[in-house]
């Protein structure tokens, strides 16, 4: 009787798939330090049938199935629950199939990087609006669709990059193959739009973390890029939260389409700019919260116009802009010219060596980030003795703070604030203290925010566990999904252990 | 089940475990795309592999490897050398890793990982275990400590010295030595020669050592650190005997172990000042000793490529581009790719040595974006990229005149 590495072989051929030790443990971890789980497996599939061939497999011999884009949740969602299954390694599947130019809409497989579409887009002056998440230039647009992701720009206005989803192509847990949106009408041409022909069953894939099938063909709606845009940043006043939270309301009140609004406390200012991390801001005499914008427009006229709004709105909370270019401390411009819309996140997570931020990565409304940020500072204190184990062993007390607020669609914001640690292999030897500190606090944090109603996007292993295990999902809503999950994978193949089904 | 790790086997990693902790395994080392500022994919050998390229082939999937080593769930493996050895060392991870380009927002980030110190660390530890050195890279070392030889081709020490009957003004003693390597004396014989026109033109003479033996940069790169310094202690002492206050170095490769690995390995700094030909060559012009003639012809369009070894390892881009730029009748033209983001040539690290076809398919990559250009004359400043790339021009049967700017400028004289 063949193996299961023989069936998977006689799929893909002995050349893109592999049992070795080595590349095995290669992609047994996402960006945390803590969550670790070897596959059994690893396989590069190269197209549609291939993958529904490997679930078949997977049914037949009752082996779960870990799908991985890039590979960056910051949940512990695209790499093993457990050292078991097959790592599905979607970045062979990176091609660009269709660019309608007519329709602007834009075929591709889920492997690509958000980076590597807008690199072609840009050649015909457009762009994918909102950019994907904060790690954009890597991130698959598989793997943005299934947390519907922000950060990487374009967020404020365009939304959530699920948003501009027209139609899927997903293989179900059990193989079969289905098309969405337009493309669930066979006689469809090419895709064009998401809603009709029945429910929007495309918007089920959407932020499910992979739980209901594996996508492999994602057609997106693309956008002409405005050839106008300016960028400001203001130091704000005392009360950043407040002040942060009254400008964000009354840009969405004046209906102002800023492409990108976000805020950095004045915490993260303080650190950043001691520790090297800011040296626009170094020589800033009060440091205080930040707040910039980007805006787009078709005409300098309109431009102008929205400018002027904006400005009106910060000026008026007495918000003291910095000068246009970046050594004035323009970080606006940092983002939208020389960063090219990602890697604001990144670039704030390793403000010390082997550190490692224990993250809560949410959407609340915008009225109500204030108040969870300062419940943390209550939070943090209550934790007072969790944070001295880890300074004792490290000579470093972990921070509690947020990364950028994000503006998102309608009266939203996304939240990245968190504790933070260090790695569990500290100084020549592993500590375990670490690791179950970093675990302890790290779920506490979670609970905090979830117990705010805050609504999580990527939730990978933690989040989506941790949901079920507090208690939080209405008990209708889960038993509803749970329904679903068992109908569409009857074995749980597909991310076996998130959400706790099984 | 977390294993017991002899600590002997890894020394060399446990030093580097801030760095290796410090990676937050975001894999823009082996996917990130900004053309914002010029950044196109990042990993070389990752590229080369093609539809083959698992994670363990960049930067990410082997530092998850580390950690878990580190952690002790998983062993140093002679498996595991096959992935490592693959690796040209050529900084690019380095580069992508949260640098922003912008001297404004330098975060720390991007100084906690030096990668090719990480990957050396690593090479060390599997030298130690027995695991490493691979069958050609053996070779190579067992050449280099040959008394009869010492160097890595296998050939005799005297061949080694044959350019130099070729060519006039050497001196015995003086206060600039030339360090010759080993690759241009016994592969591109040539280069020495016009090196030697060159300063015969300027009017200056220098002095090379009598037995100059391997810089170890081979077996650096390899691993094998207790091969070498025996070597740098030998050229140390034959360069005092020169009485130099001044080294410079035609290979990249020299020059970077030269300059950076050997003040580490006595753990002092060098009596004597380190400098690369293109340093050496630019200061001849703007003293006024070099005249290149101009010519009344349209200015010929050359591009540069940046070796590793000169740009990502040593930060050195300037001067061999203000270099060219003073050449008479010489438009350079920039590569897509350039500087911090320049792509390796793919001979780096022992990849050549030892995996020829992806050392010549990373070349291919490099030589796809020459062509884009239009533009048939490559310079560049290191005899491995000029070996590699020509390899790969003469399989592809392309007309790219890949050329080390020593070469180029001697034609101009």
């Amino acid at each position: 009787m063949a193996s299961i590495l023989e069936k998977l072989q006689k799929i893909v051929s002995d050349k893109y798939v592999t049992n070795d030790i080595n590349i095995r443990h290669a992609y047994s971890r996402n960006t945390d330090l803590d969550l670790h789980g070897v596959p059994e497996y690893v396989i590069r599939p190269k197209d549609v049938k291939e993958i529904s061939e490997i679930l078949k497999v997977a049914n037949e011999e009752n082996i779960p199935i870990y799908q991985r884009g890039a590979g960056i949740c910051e949940f512990g969602g695209s790499k093993p629950i457990g050292d078991v299954g097959i790592v599905l390694d979607m970045k062979r599947m990176d091609n660009i199939h269709n660019l309608d130019e007519d329709n602007l809409i834009v075929t591709v497989e889920a492997g690509i990087s958000w980076g590597k579409v807008n690199e072609y887009l840009s050649q015909f002056g457009l762009y994918t609006g909102c950019m994907g998440p904060g790690s954009g230039m890597s991130a698959s647009i598989g793997g943005g669709i299934s947390h519907h992701s922000v950060g990487g720009g374009g967020c404020a206005k365009y939304g959530a990059c699920t948003n501009q989803l027209v139609s899927l192509e997903v293989v179900l847990p059990t193989g079969d193959i289905i098309d969405t949106g337009s493309q669930a009408n066979k006689y469809s041409k090419f895709p064009f739009n998401r809603f009709g022909n029945g429910p929007d069953l495309t918007g089920l894939f959407c932020g499910d973390q992979g739980i209901f099938g594996v996508k492999t063909k994602i057609s997106l709606q693309v956008f002409p890029r405005p050839p106008f845009a300016n960028y400001k940043t203001f130091l704000l006043p005392r009360k950043g939260n407040e002040v942060a939270a009254q400008i964000f309301t009354e840009i969405r009140k004046k209906g102002i389409d800023v492409y990108d609004a976000m805020y950095i406390i004045d915490l993260l200012v303080i650190v950043g700019a001691q520790e090297g991390m800011f040296p626009l801001w170094e020589n800033l005499k009060r440091k205080r919260g930040i707040f910039f914008y980007t805006i787009e427009a078709n005409t300098e006229t309109e431009l102008n116009e929205k400018v002027k709004l904006l400005d009106d709105i910060l000026l008026s909370k007495k918000a003291e802009v910095f000068g246009p270019e970046i050594e004035d401390g323009n970080y606006a411009k940092w983002h939208y010219v020389e960063q090219g819309h990602w890697q604001t996140y990144h670039n704030l997570w390793g403000v010390w060596q082997a550190f490692q931020p224990l993250t809560a990565e949410c959407f609340t409304p915008i009225n109500m980030f204030p108040k969870i940020l300062n419940d943390l500072d209550v939070w943090d204190n209550e934790h007072a003795e969790d944070f001295n184990r880890i300074l004792n062993i490290t000579g470093r007390r972990p921070l509690t703070t947020t990364g950028p607020v994000l503006l998102i669609d309608g009266n939203n914001v996304e939240l990245t604030c968190g504790s933070s640690s260090f790695s569990s292999y500290y100084n020549g030897e592993y500590h375990e203290e670490i690791h179950e500190t970093n675990i302890k606090i790290w779920k506490s944090l979670l609970e905090r925010v979830t117990k705010w109603g805050a609504q999580w996007y990527m939730m990978g292993e933690v989040v989506s566990r941790l949901m079920v295990e507090i208690g939080a999902y209405q008990p209708e809503f889960y038993n509803a999904m749970k329904a679903i999950k068992k109908t569409l994978d009857p074995n749980a193949i597909v991310s076996r252990g998130k959400f706790n089904f099984r | 089940m977390r294993l017991k790790i002899r600590m002997s086997k890894l020394e060399n990693i446990k030093k580097q475990w801030k760095a290796i902790m410090s990676c937050m395994n975001c894999g823009d080392c082996g996917y990130a795309i900004r053309p914002a500022v010029g950044r196109f994919l990042t990993c070389p050998v990752k590229e080369a592999k093609g539809e083959e390229g698992w994670e363990i082939w960049f930067s990410r999937g082997r530092m998850s490897v580390l950690k878990n080593i580190l952690e002790g769930k998983l062993e140093l493996n002679k498996d595991l050398a096959k992935y490592v050895y693959q690796c040209s060392e050529c900084g690019s991870c380095t580069e992508v890793c949260h640098q922003t380009h912008n001297p404004n927002i330098v975060l720390n980030t991007s100084k906690w990982i030096e990668h090719v110190e990480v990957w050396d660390a690593l090479r060390r530890d599997l030298v130690e275990a027995g695991f490493a050195p691979l069958e050609h890279h053996a070779k190579l070392i067992e050449y280099m400590n040959n008394p009869g030889m010492r160097n890595p081709y296998g050939e005799s020490k005297e061949k080694k010295f044959e350019w130099v009957k070729e060519v006039k003004g050497l001196s015995k003693t003086s206060d600039v030595v030339f360090f010759a390597g080993c690759t241009e004396p016994l592969r591109q014989k040539e280069t020495l020669i016009n090196l030697a026109k060159i300063f015969n033109a300027a009017g200056k003479e220098f002095s090379i050592i009598d037995d100059e033996w391997c810089c170890g940069s081979i077996a650096l790169r390899i691993g094998d650190i207790n091969s070498v310094k025996e070597n740098v202690e030998h050229n140390l002492e034959q360069i005092k005997k020169t009485g130099a206050t001044k080294l410079f170095a035609a290979c990249a490769g020299c020059y970077r172990t030269i300059k950076k690995d050997w003040p580490d390995l006595i753990g002092e700094e060098l009596p004597f000042e380190v400098i690369n030909i293109t340093e050496m060559l630019l200061d001849l012009i703007n003293d006024g000793s070099l005249k290149i003639p101009e010519t009344n012809t349209e200015a010929i369009k050359v591009v540069y490529h940046d070796p590793c070894h000169l740009g990502r390892h040593m930060g050195l881009y300037d001067p061999p581009r203000d270099l060219i730029k003073k050449i008479p009748n010489t438009n350079l033209i920039e590569l897509k790719r350039n500087r911090q983001n320049a792509w390796c040539c793919g001979a780096g690290g022992g990849v050549k040595s030892e995996f020829s076809d992806l050392a010549l398919e990373i070349a291919k990559n490099r030589i796809d974006e020459v062509k884009e250009t239009g533009i048939n004359i490559l310079l560049t400043a290191c005899p491995f990229c000029v070996g590699n790339l020509n390899d790969c021009v003469k399989i592809q049967n392309i007309n790219i005149n890949v050329l080390d700017i020593i070469d180029y400028i001697a034609s101009k004289l």
